[in-house]
């Protein structure tokens, strides 16, 4: 076998090896670039709901009272009260910040995002562990890839051609976008 | 070829296990023996300012766009405490609210002016989802919170 023909062989195998990775990666990248404007993650859903005031004082009893008025007979993972006025119970599921004295409760619910949750949690690397390694040898994958696409031909597409071209605006993609970050932005 | 498959798939199920282990270490270890009380680092700022200290507390807010810092609950009613960490460092869960982390990190105390108050109020009612009104603001404030790097949610 002669070199281009392993170079070949290695650039299929490795592109069907990274195909859903790169999926994986992609989708979350664009997810995750813009999380100035959506948790990537979660939907966080706020609804509204009003109780009767909560009369009691004794902080052990307005918890008491505040779940009863709610209907919940499940235990809180954790009670706070971020004010005097306030009550913030916290469950597996959910959870219930009270205005006291008014009644008015948010409820709130975080649910993961299906598919993407656990896209952006292996892109961020969350699990860590043997994750590290599998994303640690997927980038060796795609330098791999990268490198060995470049010799997948030869003659004029290839890189003493076009692939010259190509090659050297995408690594003159970053060089400018950094000068340009560093000196005008 | 199909022997490489179920190699392969045999290889991923295990990835899989690997990473459906329940984690909820965050970023570096703890590495301080000690726990300070917050309502401690609120009755003595100056002295606490700058100081790596070890915290536990229930976790009562969570950032809701990077998840890039949580609010704890202090020992003392109607206190918190904010632990930050830089973007990407770590990133926690909005599912754990309500659950108690011990974190560790840097003490800093800052006099945020007005303007800078209506600046940070403003975007964190963006990235909270909740209103906020600029009147709210009167004078100088004292900002404590706690940077760092490591965490242990249960």
């Amino acid at each position: 076998m002669n070199w281009r023909r392993l170079n070949n062989v290695l650039h299929r195998d490795i592109g069907y090896l990274a195909v859903g990775l790169t999926v994986v990666y992609g989708v979350s990248g664009v997810a995750v670039n813009h999380v100035r404007d959506w948790n990537p993650s979660y939907r966080v859903q706020k609804t509204m709901m009003t109780i009767e005031p909560i009369r009691a004082i004794d902080r052990a009893e307005i918890i008491r009272e505040a779940r009863e008025k709610l209907g919940v007979t499940q235990e809180p993972r954790n009670a706070f009260r971020p004010d005097p006025e306030t009550l913030q119970l916290f469950f597996r599921d959910g959870n219930y910040s009270i205005d006291l004295p008014t009644g008015q409760v948010i409820i709130e619910h975080a649910r993961p995002r299906p598919v993407l949750f656990e896209m952006n949690q292996m892109h961020l690397n969350t699990p860590k562990r043997l994750w590290t390694v599998v994303a640690d040898v997927y980038a060796v994958g795609l330098i791999v890839l990268a490198i060995t696409g470049m010799f997948v031909l030869k003659g004029k597409t290839g890189i003493t051609g076009r692939g010259a071209w190509l090659t050297g605006a995408g690594v003159l993609l970053p060089v400018v976008y950094w000068v340009f970050h560093l000196y005008m932005e | 070829m199909r022997r490489m498959f179920v190699a392969t798939a045999i290889v991923m199920i295990g990835v899989a296990v690997g990473v459906s282990a329940a984690v909820k270490k965050y970023g570096k270890d703890l590495t301080l023996k000690e726990t300070t009380k917050i309502s401690d680092i609120y009755a003595k700022t100056e002295s606490f300012n700058g100081k790596r200290v070890k915290v536990r507390g229930a976790i009562v807010e969570v950032c809701e766009m990077k998840g890039c810092w949580i609010a704890l609950a202090s020992d003392q009613e109607f206190q918190t405490i904010r632990f930050k960490v830089d973007d990407g460092v770590i990133v926690f869960p909005m599912d754990a609210k309500g659950l108690t982390a011990t974190v560790e990190g840097v003490v800093t105390v800052t006099e945020e002016t007005e303007a800078q108050q209506i600046e940070h109020g403003q975007m964190m009612a963006k990235e909270m989802g909740k209103p906020f009104d600029p009147k709210t603001v009167k004078g100088p404030k004292t900002v404590v919170m706690i940077k760092g790097e490591a965490a242990e949610v249960q």
